[in-house]
């Protein structure tokens, strides 16, 4: 069972840098995708806005994988900064699971 | 086993913090490719390397170390690598560049300072030693806290230097400087063109028509970061090579795995295969833009039949003269 | 009878008959029917020219009925009653016979049998013209009034635009206040405050003269027809009013789904339909909170009450989309975001269907920060109860079988529209019901607001569910064509109605019941009960004519003696079989 944890969508939604809640998982970008990942980024964006921390750090290896190329987000219909936004949950996870802290 | 990410980040950020580039090398590594060419030292408008096409033949020594790292014990080790790493410069123990190969990629900067010169463009200097890398792949893997404060860093020393103009060489020096730092620094007002921006302006001509034919690999950021797309295939068509798109180009162009080379290198290696199968299928030469795309594309093409230049190279045939 | 003089006119229709039926043959074929003095074809017998033709061979053959075999009558029908008019024959002496889609059309595979049966089609119409009558329409004087039944905004525009084609306007309105909805709601897309609509458009009612505003008040009784209708009107007092009236429109509007109890948890606090959320939304203006508890967390779910299958166990699931929810629940989850950005807002819902310029709502919605999770039909949400919040547990989201439990402080149940229960108005009114329990319209697209009851007009969301915009356009729609009955000041009504032979009728009230618009009653007839029609309400359905067990009532036009005719007609044998 996942439960929807609106802490983690509140610490998401305090930073600007996080638009994919436009994100309306049609799947044009992981049709395109270089990397030919399954779960980049539509199913990432799900987990983010339905506040699934853990499966967003389970996927950690995933989010490291993305090329930032920005292919994507030629095709995304909805605008959403994919790349922007990965870069974000990379962000994220230095800080609370790699303990990359302020220095 | 998994990959140690968290280990790796924090190595290549300390290297960033402490050392100011993410592969440190020695400013006489970074700047010998200047010999003899005469730059004027700094100024207000300046020739930017950003140190990337420095750092690239490094980077087939320490791609070497990191592949053992992602497959054996020495990744078990790197935390605490990241620990000695702080206090001494691991970097420097990784095994040298290849000289022939630094000598290749110090020759695409120099093509640059002709082809700029050869165009009338002959007012800027270059800051030497005091250059920095911008920090961009500590940006992309999200380390943040520490590429502010080295952005901050790399503003200051262009502010002391009174730089008011960057000529950039590459596409990942010129996305930082022109739309990542204003972002972050306050104060930060720098026009930042690529070289091939200011070519494609400056109405250079062509002293030799080549009538030959290139496929064009563009770079994910040029095409879609910073909408330089047009800019060298007219340079190249204006000197009678006619520029070959394959399946994935322009604005949809296809990545060259480089960006996951530090962390997964396989997956990079998969990636540019594809890409140059793409190439191929549109022709035998193919010109790159970006050091990055040009060290990913060349390890894939061997003994495909394709070769892979850089587009100065092409470019220098066509209007040095 | 053998003294009639019948012409007859055959069409090819540019191919369309002549490539199947041999045109000529069924000429030959049928010109020496008794009662025929002339048969021609034509190419088009529709054309200015052909019917040029007709007019002079009707005057110079001294013609008094024709025949034109060619396409269905619905095409053109009116055409030839016009035609025959300006000829000066009566147009209720002209019969089509449809060799067209009842013949060459329906036989293009070849074969003789299309001529053959040109021939006996041809034949049954020469056999009814031979009957025909002159007939004339019955024209009516038209009150230049309406009444509009209900007083939500529809029923307001209605009044108000009929007042300023300077129709006067009888205002029936079954509630205490008019608004009906819509003064409930508040807030509603795409902009602007329901009550304040209201509130205006009541000023501006009550301004008008010509306006006569009548709350708690019903229709009980409606006698009359098209143009000329009287209105029984129970009034707040109790006392009943008469009113005359030309048209009236229905604006009685809908009823929003009541969900049973425990459906979607409905009946715990916190769990709301759509309207009552708006209505508390509307009522309330400081910090969000349901029991005292803060609203952090909202979660929809969608169509609720809409698009039930087909298959469900409910005795008559509703099929239809409502059209507004989904729009709705959008902004009200952007007025819920506006009053206090932190709630988090998350969406279950089939499909997304804000359609044309709303779509900018659902846009919005999650450029901030509305979650959107679908849902398949045969996998709803379900709600539990977790201490004072609600959990909204959520299939289908997640890889495996693994559920997505969502808390919510409040789930609103995006409940749709349903027809208003209103038999009383049905029964007064005799308004045409479709299987969704929303009054029918004649025809979807080109006849939207009319009924099968000449000058009575449904508008609004009483037809179906509509957006309050579209309730609009709609009932701007009943008054457009209101006007257009009355502003004539006349109607002609066909004279195709049914008849009573006074002599064999002995008053069994089978046609009463048979009759659906009341178009029958009882009178007395030298001391004699009998039917009788009036003549104005009947539309000639002829469904009083099988069940009259003294063969007492028949409709003119088609009399049992023209139908026998013709098809005695259908059913002689033809001489010579085409090869």
């Amino acid at each position: 069972m996942a439960r929807v944890n609106t802490d983690f969508i509140d610490e998401v939604r305090r930073s600007d840098g996080f638009d994919a809640t436009a994100c309306m998982h049609c799947g044009q970008c992981t049709a395109i995708c270089p990397m030919g990942l399954d779960l980049l980024p539509r199913r990432l964006f799900f987990y983010v806005g339905a506040g699934l921390e853990d499966k967003v750090i389970e996927n950690l290896e995933t989010i490291f994988s993305c090329l930032l190329c920005r292919l994507c987000e030629e095709n995304c219909p909805r605008d959403v900064h994919i790349a922007e936004d990965v870069r974000f949950l990379r962000n994220y996870i230095n800080r609370k699971v790699h303990k990359l802290a302020r220095i | 086993m998994p990959l140690p990410i968290a280990p790796l980040l924090g190595f290549l950020s300390d290297n960033l913090t402490k050392r100011r580039s993410v592969m440190p090398m020695s400013s006489r590594k970074t700047t010998r490719w200047a010999a003899g060419l005469d730059i004027p030292a700094g100024g207000e408008t300046v020739l930017y390397t950003g140190l990337m096409y420095q750092i690239i033949p490094a980077l087939t020594s320490s791609e070497k170390t990191m592949s053992l790292v992602q497959d054996s014990w020495v990744g078990q080790l790197l935390s605490f690598g990241r620990t000695v790493n702080r206090f001494v410069n691991l970097t420097s123990f990784m095994p040298p560049a290849d000289r022939q190969e630094q000598k290749r990629y110090d020759q695409y900067l120099r093509n640059i300072v002709q082809l700029l010169r050869k165009a009338g463009v002959t007012e800027f200097g270059y800051l030497y030693g005091s250059e920095l890398y911008t920090g961009a792949l500590v940006r992309d893997l999200g380390v943040d806290d520490a590429f502010e404060q080295h952005a901050r860093k790399v503003h200051k020393m262009l502010d002391r230097q009174g730089v008011r103009r960057v000529i950039t060489v590459d596409p990942h020096t010129t996305d930082m400087l022109r739309n990542v730092y204003p972002k972050l620094v306050p104060g930060y007002n720098l026009e930042v063109k690529s070289y091939l921006e200011v070519l494609r302006e400056s109405e250079a001509r062509p002293k030799n028509r080549l009538e030959s034919e290139a496929v064009i690999h563009d770079s994910c950021l040029y095409a879609r970061y910073l909408d330089t797309v047009e800019q060298p295939r007219r340079l190249l068509e204006k000197a009678g090579v006619t520029a070959r798109d394959p399946e994935f180009s322009g604005k949809m162009t296809f990545c060259c795995g480089g960006p996951v080379e530090s962390l997964f290198p396989d997956k990079a290696g998969e990636i540019a295969g594809r890409r140059i199968k793409q190439l191929a299928e549109a022709g035998n030469d193919v010109v790159t833009m970006c050091p990055i795309c040009l060290h990913n594309l060349e390890k894939a093409a061997s003994g495909n039949g394709v070769s892979v230049r850089d587009i100065s190279e092409l470019l220098l045939q066509a209007y040095g003269g | 009878m053998e003294d009639r003089r019948i012409g007859v006119f055959i069409c090819y229709c540019g191919g369309n008959i002549s490539d199947y039926v041999e045109v000529e043959k069924v000429r030959a074929a049928v010109e020496n029917e008794p009662g025929v003095v002339l048969a021609k074809t034509q190419m088009f017998a529709c054309s200015d020219a052909a019917q040029d033709e007709m007019i002079s061979d009707i005057k110079e053959k001294g013609l008094d009925g024709i025949v034109v075999a060619s396409c269905s009558p619905k095409l053109h029908l009116y055409t030839f009653r016009a035609m025959s008019l300006r000829a000066g024959l009566n147009p209720f002496r002209y019969t089509q016979s449809n060799i067209r889609e009842q013949c060459s059309w329906a036989h293009r595979d070849g074969g003789p049998f299309a001529t053959e049966k040109a021939i006996r089609i041809v034949r049954a119409g020469i056999a009814r013209a031979r009957l025909s009558e002159p007939l004339a329409t019955m024209r009516i004087e038209t009150t230049p009034k309406v009444l509009v039944l209900g007083a939500g905004v529809a029923g307001l525009m209605a009044s108000l635009t009929l007042a300023d084609i300077g129709l006067p306007v009888f205002l029936v309105e079954k509630e205490p206040e008019v608004g009906g909805w819509t003064c409930k709601w508040g807030g509603m897309f795409p902009q602007g405050n329901g009550s304040d609509l209201v509130e205006g458009l009541l000023k501006k009612v009550k301004q008008r003269e010509d306006i006569t505003l009548f709350t708690r008040a019903e229709i009980i009784e409606r006698t009359g027809s098209v143009g000329d209708f009287t209105a029984k009107i129970r009034v707040a007092d109790g006392s009943v009013v008469s009113l005359e009236v030309g048209a009236i429109i229905v604006a009685t509007g809908f009823d929003t789904y009541r969900p049973a109890e425990g459906e979607f948890g409905y009946g715990r606090e916190g769990v709301w339909t759509l309207p009552e959320v708006k209505e508390w939304l509307a009522g309330n203006e400081g910090p969000l909170a349901v029991d005292g508890r803060p609203v952090e967390s909202v979660a929809y779910i969608y169509c609720v009450g809409s698009r039930q299958p087909k298959d469900s166990e409910l005795e008559r699931p509703n099929l239809y989309c409502s059209r507004y929810c989904c729009s709705s629940a959008l902004h009200t989850a952007l007025q819920i975001h506006e009053r206090n950005p932190e709630v988090h807002q998350f969406h279950l819902y089939r499909d997304m269907r804000s359609y044309g310029k709303y779509e900018l709502l659902y846009e919005e919605a999650s450029r901030k920060g509305s979650m959107f999770f679908r849902f398949e039909n045969d996998a709803p949400p379900e709600i539990l109860a977790e201490s004072r919040r609600h959990i909204v547990r959520a299939k289908g989201q997640l890889e495996g079988d693994e559920v997505l439990d969502i808390p919510a402080d409040l789930v609103v149940l995006v409940t749709g529209m349903v027809p208003r229960q209103n038999d009383a108005l049905i029964n007064v009114l005799k308004l045409p019901v479709g299987t969704d329990g929303f009054f029918n319209e004649i025809h979807p697209k080109l006849r939207p607001v009319e009924t099968v009851m000449d000058g009575v007009f449904i508008v609004g969301a009483s037809q179906g569910p509509k957006t309050l915009a579209e309730s609009v356009a709609s009932s701007l729609a009943g008054v457009s064509k209101s006007a257009a009955l009355l502003k004539k000041g006349y109607v002609d009504l066909d004279p195709y109605i049914a008849m009573v032979n006074a002599e064999r009728c002995v008053w069994c009230g089978k046609c009463l019941e048979a009759c659906p618009y009341g178009a029958i009653e009882k009178s007395v007839l030298e001391g004699k009960e009998i039917a009788s029609v009036i003549p104005s309400l009947c539309k000639g359905g002829g469904a009083c004519v099988p069940v009259c067990p003294e063969d007492a009532i028949e409709l003119k036009g088609y009399t049992s003696e023209e139908i026998t005719a013709a098809i005695d007609a259908l059913i002689e044998q033809v001489a010579a079989p085409v090869p």
